[in-house]
C-alpha cells in the first residue's frame, strides 16, 4: 500500500514538473513599426492578443498572431495595412516556430535577466522565412517574461509597398515581442 | 470680356474642387477608429454560439464576422489586466477550454474594472479571427477594441 502511494505521489510530481516546463500567454504584445524620417506620422501598431508557448526544458518557442488584431491609431492606416499590404482577409495569421539556441544558459528557477538568441521560421503573408533574433528572458519571483526584437524585410514576405508611398514607409519593419508568461496547468 | 469671366469662373470652380479634395484628404488621413458604442453590431450572439460556429466552419464564420462589430453575451470566465492597465475579459463556459477573448478598448478601462468574474455581461468588439487549438491551450475567438454593452 505504501509502495502504491509512493508511486502515485511520484507520478503526480513528475506530471507537475512537466506542466511547469511549459509557459504560455494569450495576451502577449507585438509592436510593429515601419516609420522612416519621411513618414508624415508614426507608422506603428500594437497587437495585444499574441498567443505564445515556451517549453523551458527544450527551449522551443512558438507564437501565433492574428493580423487583424494590430491596432493603429489612424483608421486609414489600419485599412491600408489589412487590405493592401498584409492582405489579412487572405492571410489572417502569422506564426513563428523556433528555439532558444542558448536555452541551457537560462536558469528558469533563479531570478535574473538572461540574454538569449532565438532562431526559427516566421510564416506571414503565405511566405515562410528563417528568422534570428536577440532577446532576453527575465525571471522574477517565479514569473517569466520573454522579450525579443527583430526586423522583417517586407519584400521577403512578398508584401509590396505602392510606389506612391514607397519613401514614406520603411522597407524593413521593426518588430518587438513582449510576453509575460504563466505556467501551463 | 466674356472670355475673361469664363476663365474666372473656371478658376473658381477648380479652386473649390481642390480645396474640397484637400479637406477630404486631410480628414480621411486623420480619421480615427470609431468608438464601438457608436457602431451597430452586425450580430448579437451568445459566447457558446460564436465559438461553435468558428469550431464547426472557420471559413464560413470568418466571412460572417471577421472585421465586423459583433456583440457577444456570456459568463465572465477570467479578467486579465496587464502591467500597462489593458484589460482582456474572457467570456465562456468555465468547464470548456474555448473562449471569446475580448481585448478592451483603453477608453473603457474604468468600466472594465467594475466587471466581476462569473457575472453575465455583453461585450461589443471587432472580431479579428479565431485561434484554433493548435498549441493545447484551447480555441479562442478574438474581439478587439471592445466596449461593455449596457445591461438591457
Amino acid at each position: 500500500m505504501k509502495k502504491l502511494f509512493f508511486m502515485m505521489a511520484a507520478f503526480a510530481a513528475i506530471n507537475t514538473v512537466k506542466a511547469q516546463d511549459k509557459q504560455f500567454t494569450k495576451t502577449g504584445k507585438i509592436i510593429f513599426d515601419a516609420t522612416v524620417p519621411k513618414s508624415p506620422e508614426n507608422i506603428d501598431a500594437v497587437n495585444k492578443s499574441v498567443v505564445c508557448v515556451l517549453d523551458t526544458k527544450a527551449g522551443a518557442l512558438q507564437f501565433a498572431v492574428l493580423m487583424k488584431s494590430f491596432e493603429f491609431d489612424r483608421a486609414l492606416m489600419m485599412e491600408h495595412f489589412n487590405e493592401n499590404y498584409v492582405e489579412s482577409g487572405k492571410y489572417p495569421k502569422a506564426e513563428f516556430k523556433g528555439t532558444i539556441s542558448n536555452n541551457a544558459t537560462v536558469n528558469y528557477t533563479k531570478d535574473g535577466v538572461y540574454p538569449v538568441k532565438v532562431k526559427g521560421k516566421l510564416t506571414m503573408h503565405g511566405e515562410t522565412k528563417d528568422v534570428e533574433a536577440d532577446g532576453k528572458i527575465t525571471v522574477k519571483a517565479g514569473k517569466i517574461n520573454a522579450v525579443a526584437d527583430f526586423e522583417v524585410l517586407f519584400i521577403d514576405y512578398k508584401i509590396t509597398i505602392p510606389e506612391l508611398v514607397a519613401d514614406k514607409v520603411a522597407k524593413t519593419a521593426k518588430i518587438k515581442v513582449d510576453c509575460s508568461l504563466e505556467p501551463l496547468k | 470680356m466674356k472670355k475673361r469671366i469664363n476663365l474666372k469662373r473656371i478658376f473658381l470652380i477648380v479652386t473649390v474642387i481642390a480645396a474640397a479634395a484637400s479637406l477630404y484628404g486631410y480628414r480621411e488621413f486623420n480619421r480615427k477608429n470609431k468608438n464601438l458604442h457608436d457602431v451597430e453590431a452586425t450580430a448579437n450572439l451568445k459566447s457558446a454560439d460564436i465559438i461553435t460556429q468558428f469550431a464547426n466552419d472557420e471559413k464560413k464564420a470568418m466571412t460572417a464576422y471577421s472585421g465586423k462589430a459583433v456583440a457577444v453575451f456570456g459568463t465572465v470566465k477570467k479578467i486579465d489586466k496587464d502591467e500597462k492597465g489593458f484589460y482582456t475579459i474572457v467570456l465562456g463556459d468555465n468547464e470548456s477550454m474555448s473562449s471569446v477573448r475580448c481585448s478592451i478598448d483603453s477608453t473603457e478601462s474604468s468600466q472594465a474594472a467594475t466587471i466581476q468574474s462569473n457575472s453575465t455581461i455583453g461585450i461589443k468588439g471587432i472580431c479579428t479571427g479565431y485561434n484554433a487549438d493548435e498549441m493545447g491551450l484551447g480555441a479562442d475567438v478574438i474581439l478587439n477594441r471592445c466596449v461593455i454593452e449596457p445591461a438591457k
